[in-house]
């Protein structure tokens, strides 16, 4: 083992190198850049291309053509940049080809603030693309070591699911410097969980089956197999068409092969949810470590709190939500993204809260604050503009 | 089209076609007496007489009347891009491929030139070895007939009912092929698709060039561009008003007519992208590791 004390741009880095990442194209962006000088530096040293785009849109469009090239690729932005993506995300998803993005989540929309943390692509991060018809697969790591391992993570899945994966991060995650456990060998690689599969290649040319399955190759050119290799409607040998027979068997295989996978992909970590939680504060990224120190002072003061921290957070995980609680989400935005999902999933009865802010951290005792006024029955705090409540 | 070259065309068309089509996709998707079956099987021909097989090339397709009638046609590896992205897709598949492998781009004018022009002049910026065919119709004719930058001045489109008016990119002094020059790009061509067998030795020789050639390629859209700026859907008329247009010459004033030939071939001139990126890759790894 490698012990460091480093960002999560490194770690991100070399989680991404450690998985067979062989490709990096991005933008310069703030606060992602450092990935991008990361990988510049570290892929030639292993054989690999690190490719500077003439913007974000052109960046992941040239990850997906190494991809189909067969390279292990990934992009790295904030999100100014992460918008440019609907375009090259989608064709990754309709055509099936794996590829990693991470997103370092800043204060938006637009330009916002460059390097300050926010949580505004939570919904956007599960849109990312037009026209519906797929699931996909986000990952939000909450700490530098959590990046490194769940970079290497989105390989993985996005490997045996044939599909884009996403790491959305934010920038406390990424500039932050922590301690970093790097493995060294194969049996430390697993010890530490983590899986990793190589490149295969579909044999062609008969495209996917209209069935859920994983673990079946990718298409990759220049191997001579007749492969097609498109975004548009396919029939079972890849040809395009119209008709809506074909198009349903595509959506279908778009979304069911992640959902019904589940077990693969759903991650998260829980405080005192076994212990009787009246409220329960949820939140992932950043903020979730302020909630975990939030759940453990509350409890020492007697209050009946739990914490809920999706590691996942798509597909949605509703069954963290079955216990009827009051719920209390704790964002990096100010208009309750996570809220609303929580909303959608907890079981009936539960009340549902938000409390947000963007830029900065919210401090253990502002949370303790809110947890106290909910339990009172109170409105969440409103101080004239400033109002956290939803 | 009638005459005697029509029926040894048609011959040649099926061989052609049917050596490298995928039989569900022959004879594609362009309308009737539409030039684009003509510029396909250009682009067929040259493959052809270079003695390439279907293992040789990776072919790609953009999004409009080209890419319809390209996309998933090649017999052997295909992909077909998003619009006007496919220059930045290439530029990746390019560094993973095999260099030997030929990569061959069919795209549109609207494709190349505007929505997707960026990433061409990056890629003529870094000599990427691919050979883009631009089947140039004269403006947006898939979605109906709407005016591009190569769609003549004065021409009655879908949007510019009173005449096309905007300043475009192969008239008033401009040259498209100039600005890919100037990033650039080391074999440059321009034809139309009525030109007999030129077409197919530019193609050729941009097939060859281990870096970014690009070859314009224009034909005549008989539903939109003929019916809507020529007035008139009878292909003899739109062929002659082809022909008329049509100079022999890439240095003739472009103001009323189509300059043809070799605009710039510089092949061997630049480094090629890749390989240099595996050079430079190599050179860091012998270096040793920096960590
Ligand atoms: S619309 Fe015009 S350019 Fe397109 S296929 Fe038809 S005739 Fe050809």
């Amino acid at each position: 083992m490698k012990r460091t004390f480093d960002t999560g741009n490194a770690a991100i880095t070399e989680g991404a190198i450690l998985a067979g990442c062989r490709l990096f194209s991005g933008y310069p962006i703030t606060p992602a850049t450092e990935i991008a000088e990361n990988m510049s530096r570290r892929l030639p040293q292993v054989g690999g291309f690190y490719l500077q785009a003439e913007d974000e849109n052109a960046a992941l469009h040239i990850c997906n053509g190494g991809s189909i090239g067969g390279l292990k690729a990934m992009t790295a932005t904030s999100g100014p940049g992460f918008i440019l993506f609907a375009d090259p995300f989608g064709w990754a998803v309709s055509s099936e080809i794996p590829v990693v993005i991470v997103n370092s989540q800043r204060v938006g929309p637009v330009s916002g603030i460059t390097g300050a943390p926010g949580q505004g692509e939570f919904y956007f991060s599960r849109y990312l693309t037009h026209g519906g018809n797929y699931e996909t697969i986000v990952l939000a790591p909450n700490s530098v070591q959590e990046a490194f391992c769940l970079t290497v993570r989105a390989f993985y899945l996005a490997e045996r699911f044939r599909t884009p994966v996403t790491v959305l991060a934010d920038q406390m995650v990424t500039d932050g410097w922590e301690t970093l456990i790097i493995p060294e060998t194969d049996e430390e690689f697993r010890g530490m969980g983590l899986e990793s599969v190589p490149r295969r290649i579909h044999p062609g040319p008969e495209f996917y089956p209209a069935s859920d399955a994983i673990d079946i190759p990718p298409v990759v050119l220049g191997h001579n197999t007749g492969a097609a290799c498109s975004d548009w409607t396919p029939t079972d040998r890849g040809h395009d068409t119209e008709d809506v027979t074909w198009q349903h068997k595509h959506a279908w295989r778009l979304i069911h092969k992640i959902r019904n996978h589940r077990e693969l992909i759903d991650e998260s970590e829980t405080w005192f949810l076994e212990d009787d939680p009246e409220i329960i504060l949820v939140a992932y990224g950043t903020p979730s470590r302020v909630v975990q120190s939030a759940v453990r002072a509350a409890r020492k003061e007697g209050l009946k709190v739990g914490g809920i921290r999706p590691i996942s957070l798509w597909p949605f995980q509703d069954a963290l939500f079955s216990r009827k609680a009051s719920y209390l989400t704790v964002e990096l935005n100010w208009d309750g993204q996570l809220v609303r999902e929580v909303q959608r999933a907890a079981a009936p009865g539960s009340s549902v809260h938000f409390w947000g802010r963007c830029g900065e951290l919210p401090s253990v005792r502002e949370l303790l604050a809110a947890v106290r006024r909910l339990k009172e029955g109170k409105a969440l705090e409103r101080d004239g503009w400033r109002t956290e409540a939803w | 089209m009638n005459g005697m070259a029509g029926v040894l065309r048609r011959g040649e068309m099926r061989d052609v076609m049917e050596k490298y089509v995928r039989p569900e996709k022959n004879p594609g998707t362009a309308c009737s007496g539409c030039g684009l079956r003509l510029a396909h099987r250009k682009v067929l021909e040259a493959i052809d007489e270079l003695g390439l097989g279907l293992g040789d090339v990776v072919w790609g397709t953009g999004i409009g009347c080209s890419g319809r009638q390209t996309f998933v046609t090649w017999k052997g590896d295909t992909f077909a891009g998003t619009h006007g992205r496919v220059y930045a897709m290439a530029t990746g598949l390019r560094l993973a491929l095999p260099p030997e492998k030929r990569l061959i781009l069919t795209v549109g004018d609207g494709d190349a030139f505007t929505i997707g022009f960026l990433h061409l002049l990056n890629c003529a910026r870094r000599n990427v070895d691919m050979t883009v065919v631009v089947f140039d119709n004269l403006g947006y004719q898939s979605t109906g007939g709407q005016y591009g930058v190569t769609t003549p001045l004065g021409s009655r489109t879908d949007s510019s009912p009173y005449g096309a008016w905007e300043p475009n990119w192969t008239q008033g002094g401009f040259d498209v092929l100039r600005i890919l020059k100037e990033a650039g790009a080391t074999f440059l061509a321009r034809h139309t698709v009525l030109q007999g067998h030129e077409p197919v030795e530019s193609l050729k020789r941009a097939i060859r060039n281990r870096g970014l050639s690009l070859v314009q390629l224009i034909y005549p859209c008989v539903t939109h561009y003929g019916a809507q700026a020529l007035g008139t859907r009878d292909l003899a008329k739109i062929y002659d008003w082809f022909r008329d247009r049509t100079v022999e010459s890439i240095d003739a004033d472009s103001s009323d007519s189509f300059t043809t030939g070799i605009f710039h071939d510089a092949v061997g001139s630049r480094p090629e992208f890749a390989a240099s990126m595996r050079e430079f890759v190599a050179s860091v790894q012998k270096e040793g590791n920096h960590g």
